[in-house]
Protein backbone atom coordinates (compact mmCIF):
# COMPACT_ATOMS: atom_id res chain seq x y z
CA UNK A 1 0.00 0.00 0.00
CA UNK A 2 2.76 2.50 1.17
CA UNK A 3 4.67 1.90 -1.87
CA UNK A 4 1.55 3.56 -4.28
CA UNK A 5 0.93 6.51 -2.34
CA UNK A 6 3.83 9.19 -2.63
CA UNK A 7 3.56 10.16 0.55
CA UNK A 8 2.38 7.52 3.03
CA UNK A 9 -0.95 10.05 5.23
CA UNK A 10 0.56 10.87 8.52
CA UNK A 11 -1.04 9.20 11.06
CA UNK A 12 -3.45 11.11 13.09
CA UNK A 13 -2.15 12.88 16.55
CA UNK A 14 -4.22 13.09 19.34
CA UNK A 15 -3.25 15.28 22.05
CA UNK A 16 -3.62 14.09 25.59
CA UNK A 17 -7.68 13.92 25.05
CA UNK A 18 -8.89 12.72 21.65
CA UNK A 19 -11.61 15.75 22.11
CA UNK A 20 -12.86 14.92 18.48
CA UNK A 21 -13.83 11.75 19.25
CA UNK A 22 -14.94 12.42 22.66
CA UNK A 23 -17.36 15.06 21.13
CA UNK A 24 -18.71 12.55 18.55
CA UNK A 25 -19.75 10.57 20.81
CA UNK A 26 -21.38 12.74 23.63
CA UNK A 27 -22.93 14.69 20.40
CA UNK A 28 -24.72 10.95 19.18
CA UNK A 29 -26.10 10.44 22.16
CA UNK A 30 -27.53 13.68 22.89
CA UNK A 31 -28.58 13.71 19.24
CA UNK A 32 -30.44 10.11 19.89
CA UNK A 33 -32.26 11.89 22.83
CA UNK A 34 -33.54 14.34 20.72
CA UNK A 35 -34.84 12.21 18.19
CA UNK A 36 -37.31 11.16 20.69
CA UNK A 37 -37.87 14.79 22.25
CA UNK A 38 -41.77 14.22 22.62
CA UNK A 39 -41.06 10.96 24.39
CA UNK A 40 -38.49 11.72 25.78
CA UNK A 41 -39.64 15.28 27.40
CA UNK A 42 -43.17 15.25 27.32
CA UNK A 43 -43.04 11.79 29.37
CA UNK A 44 -41.55 12.16 32.36
CA UNK A 45 -43.23 15.95 32.15
CA UNK A 46 -47.08 14.47 32.09
CA UNK A 47 -46.09 12.09 34.77
CA UNK A 48 -44.55 15.36 37.18
CA UNK A 49 -47.60 16.81 36.71
CA UNK A 50 -49.68 14.44 37.51
CA UNK A 51 -47.75 13.60 40.79
CA UNK A 52 -47.91 16.80 41.80
CA UNK A 53 -51.72 17.12 40.97
CA UNK A 54 -52.41 14.04 42.66
CA UNK A 55 -50.58 15.05 45.78
CA UNK A 56 -52.16 18.29 46.05
CA UNK A 57 -55.48 16.90 45.67
CA UNK A 58 -55.14 13.89 48.24
CA UNK A 59 -53.28 16.53 50.54
CA UNK A 60 -53.92 19.49 50.26
CA UNK A 61 -51.17 21.40 48.71
CA UNK A 62 -51.67 24.38 50.72
CA UNK A 63 -51.21 23.42 54.03
CA UNK A 64 -47.52 24.12 55.13
CA UNK A 65 -45.11 21.48 55.92
CA UNK A 66 -42.45 23.64 57.31
CA UNK A 67 -42.58 27.27 57.96
CA UNK A 68 -43.84 29.22 55.39
CA UNK A 69 -43.16 25.82 52.74
CA UNK A 70 -46.16 24.90 51.93
CA UNK A 71 -46.53 21.09 50.59
CA UNK A 72 -46.66 21.87 46.94
CA UNK A 73 -42.92 23.95 47.24
CA UNK A 74 -42.04 21.08 49.57
CA UNK A 75 -42.57 18.29 46.79
CA UNK A 76 -41.96 19.93 43.51
CA UNK A 77 -38.32 20.50 43.67
CA UNK A 78 -38.44 16.38 44.87
CA UNK A 79 -40.27 15.57 41.57
CA UNK A 80 -38.09 17.60 39.44
CA UNK A 81 -34.98 15.87 41.04
CA UNK A 82 -36.65 12.15 40.52
CA UNK A 83 -37.28 12.94 36.79
CA UNK A 84 -33.68 13.71 36.21
CA UNK A 85 -31.84 10.92 37.92
CA UNK A 86 -34.51 8.69 35.97
CA UNK A 87 -33.78 10.29 32.97
CA UNK A 88 -29.95 10.39 33.61
CA UNK A 89 -29.48 6.39 34.24
CA UNK A 90 -32.01 5.41 31.30
CA UNK A 91 -29.79 7.80 28.42
CA UNK A 92 -26.88 5.99 29.68
CA UNK A 93 -27.87 2.54 30.50
CA UNK A 94 -30.28 1.90 27.79
CA UNK A 95 -27.84 3.25 24.85
CA UNK A 96 -25.29 1.16 26.28
CA UNK A 97 -27.93 -2.20 26.13
CA UNK A 98 -28.84 -0.49 23.25
CA UNK A 99 -25.66 -0.86 21.49
CA UNK A 100 -24.14 -3.92 22.74
CA UNK A 101 -27.26 -5.75 21.41
CA UNK A 102 -27.24 -4.25 18.76
CA UNK A 103 -23.28 -4.80 18.35
CA UNK A 104 -22.80 -1.14 17.79
CA UNK A 105 -20.74 -1.35 20.94
CA UNK A 106 -17.77 -2.36 18.62
CA UNK A 107 -17.80 0.81 16.33
CA UNK A 108 -16.94 2.85 20.29
CA UNK A 109 -14.35 0.40 21.08
CA UNK A 110 -12.44 0.52 17.96
CA UNK A 111 -12.53 3.65 17.68
CA UNK A 112 -9.09 5.55 19.09
CA UNK A 113 -11.45 6.61 22.69
CA UNK A 114 -9.58 5.40 25.91
CA UNK A 115 -11.31 4.02 28.43
CA UNK A 116 -11.80 7.02 30.20
CA UNK A 117 -13.31 8.93 26.83
CA UNK A 118 -15.73 6.27 26.06
CA UNK A 119 -16.97 7.21 29.78
CA UNK A 120 -17.16 10.33 29.95
CA UNK A 121 -19.17 10.12 26.52
CA UNK A 122 -22.05 8.19 27.47
CA UNK A 123 -21.73 9.76 31.01
CA UNK A 124 -22.15 13.63 29.89
CA UNK A 125 -24.34 13.25 27.48
CA UNK A 126 -27.09 11.25 29.93
CA UNK A 127 -26.49 13.86 32.75
CA UNK A 128 -27.05 16.50 29.93
CA UNK A 129 -29.98 14.67 28.97
CA UNK A 130 -31.42 14.80 32.36
CA UNK A 131 -30.35 18.44 32.87
CA UNK A 132 -32.67 19.23 29.73
CA UNK A 133 -35.40 17.02 31.30
CA UNK A 134 -34.95 18.31 34.59
CA UNK A 135 -35.23 21.91 33.15
CA UNK A 136 -38.68 21.08 31.31
CA UNK A 137 -40.48 19.84 34.40
CA UNK A 138 -39.09 22.62 36.73
CA UNK A 139 -40.29 25.13 34.05
CA UNK A 140 -43.77 23.43 34.02
CA UNK A 141 -43.71 23.06 37.85
CA UNK A 142 -43.43 26.74 38.02
CA UNK A 143 -46.55 27.68 36.31
CA UNK A 144 -48.66 25.79 39.13
CA UNK A 145 -46.18 26.31 42.41
CA UNK A 146 -44.51 29.36 43.24
CA UNK A 147 -40.84 28.36 43.05
CA UNK A 148 -38.71 31.37 44.60
CA UNK A 149 -34.76 30.55 44.17
CA UNK A 150 -32.65 30.80 47.12
CA UNK A 151 -29.39 29.94 46.13
CA UNK A 152 -28.79 29.57 42.59
CA UNK A 153 -25.45 27.53 43.12
CA UNK A 154 -27.04 24.74 45.40
CA UNK A 155 -29.89 24.58 42.45
CA UNK A 156 -27.64 24.11 39.70
CA UNK A 157 -24.67 22.60 41.62
CA UNK A 158 -26.92 19.55 43.04
CA UNK A 159 -28.75 19.00 39.69
CA UNK A 160 -25.45 18.40 38.04
CA UNK A 161 -24.20 16.02 41.08
CA UNK A 162 -27.44 14.03 40.57
CA UNK A 163 -27.71 14.04 37.37
CA UNK A 164 -23.62 12.73 36.87
CA UNK A 165 -24.27 10.55 39.61
CA UNK A 166 -27.52 8.56 38.20
CA UNK A 167 -25.34 8.89 34.89
CA UNK A 168 -22.36 7.19 35.72
CA UNK A 169 -24.65 4.36 38.03
CA UNK A 170 -26.40 3.89 34.81
CA UNK A 171 -23.16 3.27 32.79
CA UNK A 172 -22.17 0.28 34.89
CA UNK A 173 -25.91 -0.94 34.73
CA UNK A 174 -25.64 -0.86 31.15
CA UNK A 175 -22.17 -2.59 31.57
CA UNK A 176 -23.52 -4.99 33.48
CA UNK A 177 -26.80 -6.18 31.60
CA UNK A 178 -27.07 -8.59 28.98
CA UNK A 179 -30.70 -8.07 28.90
CA UNK A 180 -33.10 -6.02 28.24
CA UNK A 181 -35.15 -7.72 31.56
CA UNK A 182 -31.47 -7.19 33.67
CA UNK A 183 -31.98 -3.31 32.79
CA UNK A 184 -35.67 -2.83 33.22
CA UNK A 185 -35.39 -4.93 36.63
CA UNK A 186 -32.67 -2.10 37.89
CA UNK A 187 -34.82 0.19 37.10
CA UNK A 188 -37.77 -1.23 38.84
CA UNK A 189 -35.66 -2.41 42.10
CA UNK A 190 -33.43 0.37 42.09
CA UNK A 191 -34.17 3.26 40.56
CA UNK A 192 -37.80 3.55 41.24
CA UNK A 193 -37.64 2.81 45.01
CA UNK A 194 -34.49 4.51 45.44
CA UNK A 195 -36.55 7.77 43.78
CA UNK A 196 -39.94 7.49 45.21
CA UNK A 197 -38.42 6.69 49.09
CA UNK A 198 -36.29 9.54 49.13
CA UNK A 199 -37.86 12.16 50.83
CA UNK A 200 -39.04 13.75 48.16
CA UNK A 201 -42.58 13.95 49.27
CA UNK A 202 -42.68 14.00 53.36
CA UNK A 203 -40.33 15.42 55.50
CA UNK A 204 -37.82 12.72 57.46
CA UNK A 205 -39.72 13.43 60.83
CA UNK A 206 -42.53 11.73 59.30
CA UNK A 207 -40.47 8.70 59.16
CA UNK A 208 -40.30 6.60 62.49
CA UNK A 209 -36.88 6.68 63.89
CA UNK A 210 -36.10 3.44 63.77
CA UNK A 211 -36.57 3.28 59.89
CA UNK A 212 -34.85 6.85 59.13
CA UNK A 213 -31.61 5.57 58.40
CA UNK A 214 -33.08 3.74 54.99
CA UNK A 215 -33.33 7.35 53.81
CA UNK A 216 -30.21 8.34 55.35
CA UNK A 217 -28.00 6.35 53.47
CA UNK A 218 -30.27 6.89 50.11
CA UNK A 219 -28.17 8.97 48.04
CA UNK A 220 -31.56 10.49 46.09
CA UNK A 221 -32.05 11.89 49.71
CA UNK A 222 -29.71 13.73 49.71
CA UNK A 223 -29.69 15.33 46.20
CA UNK A 224 -33.27 16.01 47.00
CA UNK A 225 -32.65 17.74 50.23
CA UNK A 226 -29.78 19.75 48.31
CA UNK A 227 -31.89 20.82 46.39
CA UNK A 228 -34.87 21.80 47.65
CA UNK A 229 -32.48 23.84 49.81
CA UNK A 230 -31.98 25.50 46.86
CA UNK A 231 -35.00 26.87 46.17
CA UNK A 232 -36.69 27.27 50.10
CA UNK A 233 -33.81 27.73 51.64
CA UNK A 234 -34.60 25.63 54.36
CA UNK A 235 -32.60 22.27 55.06
CA UNK A 236 -33.41 19.20 57.82
CA UNK A 237 -29.72 18.46 57.83
CA UNK A 238 -26.18 20.30 57.39
CA UNK A 239 -25.74 21.52 53.35
CA UNK A 240 -22.31 20.99 52.88
CA UNK A 241 -22.28 17.60 54.16
CA UNK A 242 -24.86 16.56 51.73
CA UNK A 243 -23.18 17.99 48.85
CA UNK A 244 -20.05 16.01 50.27
CA UNK A 245 -21.33 12.81 49.92
CA UNK A 246 -22.72 13.41 46.79
CA UNK A 247 -19.60 14.65 45.39
CA UNK A 248 -18.02 11.57 46.98
CA UNK A 249 -20.63 8.66 45.69
CA UNK A 250 -19.91 10.48 42.24
CA UNK A 251 -16.43 10.07 42.07
CA UNK A 252 -16.57 6.99 43.41
CA UNK A 253 -19.20 5.59 40.76
CA UNK A 254 -17.04 7.24 38.13
CA UNK A 255 -13.67 5.75 38.96
CA UNK A 256 -15.77 2.31 39.31
CA UNK A 257 -16.94 2.72 35.22
CA UNK A 258 -13.75 3.70 34.07
CA UNK A 259 -12.48 0.52 35.74
CA UNK A 260 -14.62 -1.41 34.14
CA UNK A 261 -14.85 -0.52 31.04
CA UNK A 262 -10.65 -0.43 31.15
CA UNK A 263 -10.40 -3.90 31.69
CA UNK A 264 -13.56 -4.46 29.41
CA UNK A 265 -16.21 -6.05 31.71
CA UNK A 266 -18.45 -7.83 29.79
CA UNK A 267 -17.45 -5.74 26.51
CA UNK A 268 -14.44 -7.30 25.13
CA UNK A 269 -13.76 -11.24 24.84
CA UNK B 1 -59.07 -25.88 -2.57
CA UNK B 2 -57.42 -28.93 -0.94
CA UNK B 3 -57.92 -31.32 -4.41
CA UNK B 4 -55.64 -28.76 -6.47
CA UNK B 5 -52.50 -29.53 -3.66
CA UNK B 6 -49.73 -31.64 -5.03
CA UNK B 7 -50.12 -34.23 -2.23
CA UNK B 8 -53.71 -35.58 -4.52
CA UNK B 9 -51.30 -36.86 -7.03
CA UNK B 10 -49.68 -39.15 -4.23
CA UNK B 11 -52.36 -40.19 -2.22
CA UNK B 12 -55.93 -41.65 -3.66
CA UNK B 13 -57.66 -39.72 -1.11
CA UNK B 14 -56.93 -36.41 -0.64
CA UNK B 15 -56.80 -35.23 3.37
CA UNK B 16 -60.59 -33.79 4.28
CA UNK B 17 -60.26 -30.57 5.07
CA UNK B 18 -60.17 -29.90 8.71
CA UNK B 19 -63.49 -28.88 10.18
CA UNK B 20 -64.29 -26.00 12.42
CA UNK B 21 -67.36 -25.80 14.12
CA UNK B 22 -69.03 -22.68 14.96
CA UNK B 23 -65.97 -21.08 17.03
CA UNK B 24 -62.04 -22.74 16.19
CA UNK B 25 -61.78 -23.70 19.95
CA UNK B 26 -58.54 -24.98 19.48
CA UNK B 27 -57.33 -22.15 18.03
CA UNK B 28 -58.47 -19.49 20.19
CA UNK B 29 -56.71 -21.53 22.70
CA UNK B 30 -53.38 -21.22 20.71
CA UNK B 31 -53.83 -17.55 20.98
CA UNK B 32 -55.30 -17.21 24.32
CA UNK B 33 -51.89 -19.17 25.51
CA UNK B 34 -49.43 -17.04 23.36
CA UNK B 35 -50.53 -14.51 24.67
CA UNK B 36 -50.54 -15.07 28.26
CA UNK B 37 -46.75 -17.13 27.72
CA UNK B 38 -45.74 -13.74 26.47
CA UNK B 39 -46.04 -11.49 29.85
CA UNK B 40 -45.19 -14.44 31.68
CA UNK B 41 -42.01 -14.91 30.36
CA UNK B 42 -40.57 -11.59 31.48
CA UNK B 43 -42.54 -11.71 34.01
CA UNK B 44 -40.16 -9.28 36.38
CA UNK B 45 -41.31 -6.18 33.83
CA UNK B 46 -45.03 -7.57 33.65
CA UNK B 47 -46.05 -8.67 36.92
CA UNK B 48 -43.16 -7.86 39.50
CA UNK B 49 -42.80 -4.21 38.79
CA UNK B 50 -46.44 -3.56 39.14
CA UNK B 51 -46.40 -5.22 42.38
CA UNK B 52 -43.78 -3.34 43.87
CA UNK B 53 -44.61 0.54 42.18
CA UNK B 54 -48.03 0.05 43.82
CA UNK B 55 -46.41 -0.79 47.45
CA UNK B 56 -44.08 2.00 46.81
CA UNK B 57 -47.10 4.25 45.81
CA UNK B 58 -48.72 3.32 48.88
CA UNK B 59 -45.89 3.84 51.54
CA UNK B 60 -44.88 7.11 50.43
CA UNK B 61 -48.65 8.49 50.59
CA UNK B 62 -48.85 6.66 54.09
CA UNK B 63 -45.63 8.78 55.08
CA UNK B 64 -46.59 11.91 53.22
CA UNK B 65 -49.61 11.65 55.39
CA UNK B 66 -47.92 11.58 58.45
CA UNK B 67 -49.37 8.43 60.20
CA UNK B 68 -53.27 7.65 60.83
CA UNK B 69 -56.15 9.84 61.47
CA UNK B 70 -57.01 11.40 58.48
CA UNK B 71 -60.39 9.68 56.82
CA UNK B 72 -61.61 10.08 53.48
CA UNK B 73 -64.98 9.02 52.84
CA UNK B 74 -65.48 7.08 56.24
CA UNK B 75 -62.51 4.88 56.39
CA UNK B 76 -58.37 5.59 57.04
CA UNK B 77 -57.00 6.99 53.87
CA UNK B 78 -54.67 4.03 53.19
CA UNK B 79 -57.99 1.84 53.19
CA UNK B 80 -59.41 4.56 50.87
CA UNK B 81 -56.31 4.18 48.71
CA UNK B 82 -55.25 0.99 47.86
CA UNK B 83 -58.15 -0.64 46.14
CA UNK B 84 -57.44 2.67 43.62
CA UNK B 85 -53.91 1.39 43.71
CA UNK B 86 -54.82 -1.82 42.68
CA UNK B 87 -57.05 -1.05 39.82
CA UNK B 88 -54.72 1.30 38.76
CA UNK B 89 -51.88 -1.83 38.42
CA UNK B 90 -54.55 -3.59 36.90
CA UNK B 91 -55.93 -0.96 34.29
CA UNK B 92 -52.37 0.08 33.12
CA UNK B 93 -51.02 -3.84 32.37
CA UNK B 94 -54.30 -4.56 30.83
CA UNK B 95 -53.42 -1.80 28.32
CA UNK B 96 -49.58 -2.52 28.36
CA UNK B 97 -50.17 -6.20 27.14
CA UNK B 98 -52.45 -5.63 24.46
CA UNK B 99 -51.12 -2.92 23.00
CA UNK B 100 -47.30 -3.63 23.36
CA UNK B 101 -48.98 -7.18 21.37
CA UNK B 102 -49.79 -5.66 18.67
CA UNK B 103 -47.74 -2.90 17.90
CA UNK B 104 -44.47 -5.25 18.55
CA UNK B 105 -45.93 -7.76 16.03
CA UNK B 106 -46.82 -5.48 13.45
CA UNK B 107 -43.61 -3.78 13.60
CA UNK B 108 -41.83 -7.37 13.38
CA UNK B 109 -43.99 -8.50 10.82
CA UNK B 110 -45.12 -11.47 12.65
CA UNK B 111 -48.58 -9.94 12.70
CA UNK B 112 -49.58 -11.89 9.99
CA UNK B 113 -49.19 -15.46 11.75
CA UNK B 114 -51.97 -14.38 13.95
CA UNK B 115 -53.53 -12.89 10.94
CA UNK B 116 -53.63 -15.83 8.51
CA UNK B 117 -54.66 -18.90 10.57
CA UNK B 118 -58.66 -19.64 10.54
CA UNK B 119 -59.33 -17.59 12.90
CA UNK B 120 -62.46 -15.35 12.90
CA UNK B 121 -62.58 -11.59 13.66
CA UNK B 122 -64.39 -12.05 17.05
CA UNK B 123 -61.44 -14.83 17.73
CA UNK B 124 -59.04 -12.34 17.30
CA UNK B 125 -60.50 -10.05 19.25
CA UNK B 126 -61.27 -12.25 22.41
CA UNK B 127 -57.87 -14.42 22.22
CA UNK B 128 -55.52 -11.17 22.42
CA UNK B 129 -57.98 -9.43 25.07
CA UNK B 130 -57.90 -12.04 27.03
CA UNK B 131 -54.18 -12.54 27.38
CA UNK B 132 -54.84 -8.73 28.49
CA UNK B 133 -57.42 -9.29 31.11
CA UNK B 134 -55.49 -12.27 32.60
CA UNK B 135 -52.48 -9.87 33.32
CA UNK B 136 -54.61 -7.33 34.45
CA UNK B 137 -56.14 -10.06 37.21
CA UNK B 138 -53.05 -11.53 37.84
CA UNK B 139 -51.27 -7.77 38.83
CA UNK B 140 -54.61 -6.95 40.84
CA UNK B 141 -54.50 -10.20 43.01
CA UNK B 142 -50.33 -9.43 43.57
CA UNK B 143 -50.34 -6.74 44.44
CA UNK B 144 -53.57 -7.03 46.69
CA UNK B 145 -52.63 -9.36 48.49
CA UNK B 146 -49.09 -7.36 48.54
CA UNK B 147 -51.24 -4.63 50.08
CA UNK B 148 -53.50 -6.80 52.44
CA UNK B 149 -49.82 -7.99 54.30
CA UNK B 150 -49.70 -3.79 55.40
CA UNK B 151 -53.26 -2.45 55.19
CA UNK B 152 -56.41 -4.23 56.63
CA UNK B 153 -58.15 -4.98 53.05
CA UNK B 154 -61.94 -6.51 53.96
CA UNK B 155 -64.31 -7.41 50.96
CA UNK B 156 -68.02 -5.64 51.74
CA UNK B 157 -69.02 -6.72 48.41
CA UNK B 158 -67.11 -9.65 46.56
CA UNK B 159 -69.32 -9.46 43.78
CA UNK B 160 -69.36 -5.26 42.92
CA UNK B 161 -65.18 -6.34 43.36
CA UNK B 162 -65.05 -9.26 40.55
CA UNK B 163 -67.39 -7.01 38.34
CA UNK B 164 -65.29 -4.08 38.13
CA UNK B 165 -62.09 -6.35 37.95
CA UNK B 166 -62.88 -8.06 34.61
CA UNK B 167 -64.96 -5.18 33.28
CA UNK B 168 -61.95 -2.65 33.98
CA UNK B 169 -59.43 -5.50 32.71
CA UNK B 170 -61.36 -5.97 29.56
CA UNK B 171 -61.99 -1.92 28.66
CA UNK B 172 -57.93 -1.52 28.86
CA UNK B 173 -57.49 -4.36 26.92
CA UNK B 174 -59.88 -3.56 24.39
CA UNK B 175 -58.25 0.34 24.17
CA UNK B 176 -55.39 -1.14 24.05
CA UNK B 177 -55.92 -3.42 20.87
CA UNK B 178 -57.36 -0.12 19.90
CA UNK B 179 -54.59 1.80 20.47
CA UNK B 180 -51.93 -1.17 18.89
CA UNK B 181 -54.01 -1.28 15.58
CA UNK B 182 -53.71 2.70 14.96
CA UNK B 183 -50.32 2.95 16.06
CA UNK B 184 -47.41 2.55 13.58
CA UNK B 185 -44.23 3.42 15.41
CA UNK B 186 -43.57 2.54 18.78
CA UNK B 187 -43.57 6.36 19.81
CA UNK B 188 -47.12 6.56 18.88
CA UNK B 189 -48.59 4.13 21.41
CA UNK B 190 -45.87 4.86 24.17
CA UNK B 191 -47.48 8.72 23.70
CA UNK B 192 -50.93 7.67 24.30
CA UNK B 193 -49.73 5.54 27.17
CA UNK B 194 -48.33 8.37 28.73
CA UNK B 195 -51.11 11.02 27.46
CA UNK B 196 -54.30 9.31 27.97
CA UNK B 197 -54.04 6.16 29.60
CA UNK B 198 -51.85 7.33 32.54
CA UNK B 199 -53.31 10.81 33.07
CA UNK B 200 -56.62 9.12 33.32
CA UNK B 201 -55.99 6.08 35.78
CA UNK B 202 -54.00 8.52 37.75
CA UNK B 203 -57.04 11.78 37.75
CA UNK B 204 -60.15 9.23 37.98
CA UNK B 205 -60.21 9.03 41.95
CA UNK B 206 -57.23 6.73 42.32
CA UNK B 207 -55.75 8.72 45.39
CA UNK B 208 -59.12 11.07 46.32
CA UNK B 209 -62.44 11.32 47.16
CA UNK B 210 -63.70 13.48 44.00
CA UNK B 211 -65.79 15.34 46.44
CA UNK B 212 -62.50 17.19 46.81
CA UNK B 213 -62.97 18.37 42.86
CA UNK B 214 -64.47 21.75 42.24
CA UNK B 215 -68.04 21.67 41.60
CA UNK B 216 -67.64 21.56 37.50
CA UNK B 217 -64.92 18.54 37.56
CA UNK B 218 -67.18 16.38 39.19
CA UNK B 219 -69.98 16.34 36.94
CA UNK B 220 -67.27 16.04 34.24
CA UNK B 221 -65.69 13.02 36.28
CA UNK B 222 -69.04 10.89 35.62
CA UNK B 223 -69.19 10.87 32.04
CA UNK B 224 -65.25 9.34 32.82
CA UNK B 225 -65.97 5.34 32.35
CA UNK B 226 -62.27 4.78 34.62
CA UNK B 227 -63.64 7.16 37.65
CA UNK B 228 -66.91 3.95 37.68
CA UNK B 229 -64.55 1.45 37.38
CA UNK B 230 -62.17 2.71 40.06
CA UNK B 231 -65.18 3.72 42.68
CA UNK B 232 -67.34 0.39 41.92
CA UNK B 233 -63.78 -1.53 42.79
CA UNK B 234 -63.59 0.48 45.40
CA UNK B 235 -67.02 0.47 46.90
CA UNK B 236 -66.52 -3.72 46.66
CA UNK B 237 -63.84 -3.02 49.62
CA UNK B 238 -65.17 -0.05 51.55
CA UNK B 239 -68.75 0.06 50.71
CA UNK B 240 -68.85 3.23 50.11
CA UNK B 241 -69.03 4.69 46.83
CA UNK B 242 -68.80 8.75 45.20
CA UNK B 243 -71.03 8.24 42.23
CA UNK B 244 -73.89 5.80 41.86
CA UNK B 245 -73.33 2.28 41.28
CA UNK B 246 -75.81 1.85 39.11
CA UNK B 247 -75.42 4.29 36.60
CA UNK B 248 -71.23 3.28 36.76
CA UNK B 249 -72.55 -0.36 35.82
CA UNK B 250 -74.35 0.99 32.97
CA UNK B 251 -71.60 3.36 31.73
CA UNK B 252 -69.14 0.50 31.96
CA UNK B 253 -71.35 -1.80 29.95
CA UNK B 254 -72.15 0.09 27.40
CA UNK B 255 -68.36 1.34 26.79
CA UNK B 256 -67.86 -2.52 26.71
CA UNK B 257 -70.06 -3.39 24.12
CA UNK B 258 -68.83 -0.28 21.87
CA UNK B 259 -64.85 -1.51 22.13
CA UNK B 260 -66.55 -5.23 21.46
CA UNK B 261 -68.05 -3.70 18.49
CA UNK B 262 -65.10 -1.54 17.28
CA UNK B 263 -62.56 -3.63 17.81
CA UNK B 264 -63.96 -6.45 16.30
CA UNK B 265 -64.71 -3.75 12.68
CA UNK B 266 -61.16 -2.96 12.45
CA UNK B 267 -60.18 -6.58 12.58
CA UNK B 268 -62.83 -7.42 10.25
CA UNK B 269 -61.87 -4.07 7.91
CA UNK B 270 -58.16 -4.71 8.21
CA UNK B 271 -58.01 -1.02 9.56
CA UNK B 272 -53.46 -0.67 9.49
CA UNK B 273 -53.30 -4.26 9.65
CA UNK B 274 -53.80 -5.56 6.15
CA UNK B 275 -52.83 -3.55 3.07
Amino acid sequence: MAEQAATAPTPRRFGAVNWRGLWSLYHRNVVRFFRFGIEQLGGPAVSSLLFLAVFDLALGGGRETAPGVTLSQFIAPGIVMISMIHSAFENAAAYIVYDKLDGMIGDILSAPLKPAEIVAGFALSAATSALCTGAVVLLLMSLFVELPVHSPAAVLGFALAAALLFAFFGTIVGLWADRWDNYSAAETFLILPLGLLSGAFFPLQAVAPEFRWIFEINPVFHAVEGFRYGFTGQAQGAVAGTAAILALLTLALALLSWRLVAVGYKLKA
Amino acid sequence: MSTDMDSSSFSRTPPSPRMIGAIHWRGLWTLYLKEVRRFLSVSTQTLMAPVVTGLLFLAIFALALGGAGRQTAGVDYIAFLAPGLIMMALMQNAFANTSSSIVISKLQGNIVDVLMPPLSSAELTLGIAGGGITRGLIVALAAGLGMWVFVPLRLHDPLAVLFYAVNAAMMLSLLGIIGGIWAERFDHISAVTNFIITPLSFLSGTFYSIERLPEDWRFIAHFNPFFHLIDGFRYGFIGHADGSLAVGAVVVLVVNILLWAVTHRMFVTGYHLRP
